[in-house]
């Protein structure tokens, strides 16, 4: 679904994407995990274009979605993508937050969307927030409300960058309780993240990415279990 | 004492009121406002669209031809006097107009759409990078991302500083003069003339800016607090 290949990003003289190669298939839950700086957000960024690759060619869909001629904005409303600092809109209510890009993208009509968002509120739990402004909601429910308005865009796939890092401790288990049941439900995913639990649990595949590479690449069990490279070990016995 | 009070209530009849003269008063801060606030709303309009072409980058990122040419004007306005400016204006480019109103109000419109557009773009810089980047990884284009949740966020930021422009430019209007309209300060500056006691008209003519002024700042506070309201960040 996603192929991405020999990928590179240069920021001025910082080399942080040096090659990467990867396939994502439909239904998978990919967790790139590794060390602050070692281009996993980059990485991530860089699958809907909010950072131009330097060099190398990313796929989606059958499409070089980093083609000058590829309207990139068509290419978003099937990534859904949720952010470590959530960035709701704060000048909308929860419920303009989530209706505004299929409202105005013409994908849905207002009361299409408005329907649509309720359900997806009621799933997470807050139905009743539907009038509030993000300013008004606790870091869980804000990135709770960010999943669903990127989910109220039917994306194709869902790509997390950080979403729990800047969570307090007690509001972790809210958000991913989200992403997991959103797991469950066939979703195509790609998470960067540093809980190793969920990474076990949910991932069909982790990734450790190191120096702009991905080092490893295994499913779950042999990944924490029987870790191959000496960076990999090193960095599990410190986060585990 | 006595003789004080009367000497007080003369400079005030002769500067106010023999010949009816609060008329012309009035007349001059009808011109003042006139100017100010159309020369407001225009340099409102050229500061946005200024700020939006200042801002725009290319695909790579680089700075547009757009970009170049806002940079320019912004130069040009902010390098020179706004009374030379006006003079330019009056005596060059539009010459044949006899309109000294409409002379004026393009001349300070393009002078503060200059400095309305750094104060624009510096509200629009301001609001977070994370709104743009939501907006956009949701397939919004990016003219839809500035209108939709930008620009709406940026309007509070800039509340405060336009409303310090707006005020620098109801007063820089008394330079209108040059180009011989009559507006509040000219006309205390002829009555001074035509009575030779300078005191009562200019110290009216500076009360008389100080209220309207006043006025304005309260209007905008009001209007501040409104718009906070609906956010509490």
């Amino acid at each position: 679904m996603i192929i991405v290949k020999d990928l590179h990003k240069k920021f001025e003289d910082n080399h942080v994407l040096k090659g990467v190669n990867y396939h994502v298939h439909q239904g998978e839950k990919i967790v790139v995990v590794g060390p602050s700086g070692s281009g996993k957000s980059t990485f991530l960024r860089c699958l809907n274009l909010l950072e131009t690759p330097t060099s190398g060619e990313i796929w989606f869909d059958g499409q070089k979605i980093n083609d000058p001629k590829v309207n990139i904005d068509k290419v978003r409303e099937h990534m859904g993508m949720v952010f470590q600092n959530f960035n709701l809109f704060n000048n909308l209510s929860i419920m303009d937050n989530i209706t505004l890009a299929p409202v105005k993208l013409k994908l849905m009509s207002k009361e299409e969307a408005k329907e649509k968002a309720l359900a997806l509120l009621t799933r997470v739990g807050l139905k009743d927030k539907a009038d509030s402004y993000p300013s008004q909601l606790s870091g869980g429910q804000k990135q709770r409300i960010a999943i669903v308005r990127s989910l109220a865009m039917n994306p194709r796939v869902m790509l997390f960058d950080e979403p729990t890092s800047a969570l307090d401790p007690e509001m972790v288990g809210e958000v991913l309780d989200v992403m997991k049941e959103l797991a469950k439900s066939g979703m195509t995913m790609v998470v960067v993240t540093h809980e190793m639990g969920f990474a076990r649990e949910v991932g069909t595949k982790v990734l450790f990415m190191d120096e702009g590479i991905i080092m490893e690449e295994n499913t779950p069990s042999e990944f924490f279990n029987h870790p191959q490279c000496q960076r990999l070990q090193d960095f599990l016995s410190k986060v585990l | 004492m006595q003789a004080w009070i009367e000497k007080i209530g003369k400079m005030f009849e002769m500067a106010f009121l023999t010949e009816d003269r609060w008329k012309l008063y009035l007349n001059g801060l009808g011109v003042t406002l006139k100017v100010a606030l159309f020369a407001a709303i225009l340099g409102l309009a050229i500061g946005t669209v200024v700020a939006l072409m200042k801002l725009s980058t290319n695909r790579k990122g680089n700075k547009t031809i757009w970009a170049r040419i806002a940079n320019a004007y912004i130069d040009i306005i902010r390098g020179t006097p706004s009374v030379l400016q006006l003079l330019i204006m009056w005596f060059i480019i539009m010459k044949s107009c006899k309109n000294g109103v409409l002379v004026a109000v393009l001349s300070f419109g393009i002078n503060s759409g200059a400095y309305v557009a750094e104060i624009v773009r510096a509200g629009i810089l301001a609001v977070d990078k994370g709104q743009t980047e939501a907006g956009r990884s949701l397939g919004l284009s990016k003219a839809q991302t500035m209108i939709y949740i930008i620009i709406p966020q940026a309007i509070k930021n800039v509340l405060p500083p336009i409303g310090n422009e707006f005020i620098v430019l109801l007063k820089e209007t008394a330079i209108v003069g040059y180009v011989s309209l009559s507006d509040l300060t000219r006309v205390a500056n002829q009555v001074s003339s035509r009575t030779y006691e300078a005191f009562m008209p200019l110290i009216g003519a500076a009360v008389i800016y100080f209220v309207i002024i006043k006025i304005l700042t309260i209007l905008l506070d009001k209007l501040e607090r409104r718009l906070r309201k609906s956010d509490n960040r």
